[in-house]
């Protein structure tokens, strides 16, 4: 069953027909509109971005500026899979694998490079990431910069960590942190 | 040499002032033209509750935006001046110039003030007095479709063309309907030069009233208007360009070619303000100002430096200009555009007879008031 709804478009009268009473209507809402934001520019809901910068509503779960996340000895994450260059649609993920000398499990990131200018804050690397590594939680809105070098992200930036981390729980850390605990460091 | 002067002296003197006369207007013109550029960005700011442009910055310098003209001129100017292979590459060239020239030609028959007396001589506050004004306005405004059909056709383009043809037709028909209305004016104010028309609307109607020409012709003055808009191709009329849904004529313009028709618009805007408070507000007129200073109706007098009642004159005609183009600039920003088909209805069944009812009415006033 197709519900309908019928519109009852009523007639215009004379007056607005005529057409110049509504004209004078509608300009005066945009002419107050204006004079009220000449003399309260203060008014104006517009930002300064990125001069300026409001907080951001709490607990918004939005995608952010990427970080890599470290574990409990300050090494990244990061195994070096490439799946998140190999999931990203807009290709500005460089990776650069390297192994350590004295750990033969995994892989490292010698090189980790995010270029935000191309990034289109899709998501795709966190969702590939198997090693929960990558996150997109920093709060931090990317995207104006002067010079594009200044949204060039390297492995030094992005393991810039929030409060609260590293974590060393959870299964995507089994190896690393049976690793650590046979190293005895811990 | 020194013979050839004085034998030569009036006529070198004339030549002089009205070249000086020309830059002077047509400098400021063009100042208060690229401000409009930004005006019109602003103003449509302030009336949607945002900020607008303001980070163009000389040395850090930013005015809140001042520069952006320059900025776009350079940007302009150091664009590709890009021309179709098919094009018809003269009349390509000389579209813009059709579109420009009009407009700047036209400014020379507005009076920008009365006269003021320099060193003794005499000088009038207009470029070109001509005796039939008015109708140097219409037949150069009419000049303008060439510019837009020009650039239409000499783009090979079926889309330009389409959007020319849209063009030309709104354009002829409101110069006719702009044509009518300001017959009422020449029968009441019995002149078509400009200067007379602003000199006539110096009297007093009922010993207190201006007689201006929105008091004695109202409904001219919103035909007028409504016209004037349109034959700009601008306000809810402006679905010759419609930026962002139709094409228009200058889609294949380019870098200077295509900011000679912005300019050109921009002009005209001026140029439409100029004409409404000339011909409907007075122009240059004060209220009770005369020459020799102020004369109120009560009987009250205050007399007042030539200089002085003739730099009035021109600061009334300035913010005359000024509050018109803010008001076209904001009628832009208020109102939907017209449909194609509603444009036309609205000019051929709605002004035009009305501009016919108004010359009627005129002449039966007059005729009643014995004037005629």
């Amino acid at each position: 069953m197709i519900s309908v709804k019928k519109v009852h478009n009523k007639p215009l009268n004379l007056l607005e027909r005529i057409y110049l009473w509504e004209i004078a209507r509608g300009l005066s809402v945009t002419m107050r509109h204006f004079f009220v934001n000449l003399f309260n520019p203060k008014g104006i809901p517009t930002v300064q971005y990125p001069e300026n910068v409001i907080p951001l509503p709490g607990n918004a779960r939005l995608r952010t500026r990427h970080r890599l996340k470290v574990r409990a000895d300050g090494s990244p994450k990061c195994v070096a899979c490439f799946l998140c260059q190999t999931a990203c649609p807009a290709m500005c993920i460089h990776i650069e694998a390297a192994e350590y000398t004295d750990n033969f499990v995994e892989k490292y990131p010698a090189v980790f490079d995010i270029d935000l200018a191309r990034c289109v804050m899709c998501g795709m690397c966190v969702e590939a990431c198997p090693e929960d590594a990558i996150a997109m939680d920093t709060q931090n809105i990317p995207g104006a910069a002067a010079a594009r070098e200044n949204l060039m992200l390297n492995k030094e930036t992005l393991l810039g960590n929030l409060p609260g981390e590293p974590s060393t729980e959870g299964a995507a850390n089994r190896l690393a942190n049976e690793y650590l605990a046979a190293r005895g460091d811990e | 040499m020194t013979a050839f002067f004085e034998a030569n002296m009036d006529i070198l003197l004339f030549a002089g002032a009205a070249a000086a006369k020309a830059l002077v207007f047509l400098g400021a013109i063009m100042g208060f033209t690229g401000l409009l550029t930004l005006a019109e960005r602003k103003v449509s700011a302030l009336m949607q509750d945002r900020i607008g442009p303001n980070r163009a910055a000389v040395f850090g310098l930013k005015l809140n935006g001042l520069f952006h003209p320059a900025a776009d001129a350079i940007k302009m100017i150091f664009k590709e001046d890009f021309v179709p292979g098919r094009a018809e590459k003269l009349l390509f060239t000389l579209a813009p110039l059709f579109a420009l020239v009009p407009v700047l030609a036209l400014f020379a028959v507005i009076p920008f003030g009365d006269y003021v007396m320099v060193f003794g001589y005499k000088l009038d506050l207009l470029i070109a007095d001509l005796p039939l004004g008015l109708f140097f306005v219409l037949a150069l405004s009419g000049m303008a479709i060439y510019g837009t059909f020009l650039a239409g056709w000499a783009s090979k383009n079926n889309f330009a063309l389409l959007g020319a043809m849209r063009g030309a037709a709104q354009m002829v028909s409101y110069e006719v309907v702009l044509g009518l209305t300001l017959v009422g004016l020449m029968m009441i104010y019995g002149s078509a030069a400009l200067q007379d028309m602003v000199r006539a609307q110096g009297a007093l109607l009922f010993g207190c009233v201006p007689a201006w020409g929105v008091v004695c012709q109202p409904l001219a003055f919103i035909l007028f208007l409504t016209a004037a808009i349109a034959e700009n191709k601008r306000g809810p009329f402006d679905l010759v360009e419609g930026e962002s849904e139709i094409i228009g004529y200058f889609m294949e313009y380019s870098s200077m070619r295509f900011a000679a028709f912005m300019f050109a618009e921009f002009a005209e805007i001026v140029l439409v303000a100029m004409l409404t408070a000339t011909l409907f507000f007075g122009g240059w007129q004060v209220p009770y100002l005369y020459e020799t200073g102020f004369i109120f109706p009560g009987g009250g007098a205050l007399s007042l430096n030539h200089y002085l009642v003739s730099a009035m004159q021109v600061a009334a005609f300035s913010a005359k200009t000024v509050f018109f183009a803010w008001f076209l600039l904001v009628v832009r920003w208020t109102l939907p555009r017209f449909r194609f088909d509603q444009l036309m209805s609205l000019c051929w069944k709605a002004l035009l007879p009305l501009a016919l009812l108004n010359i009627l009415l005129t002449g039966a006033v007059m005729l009643a008031l014995g004037k005629l």
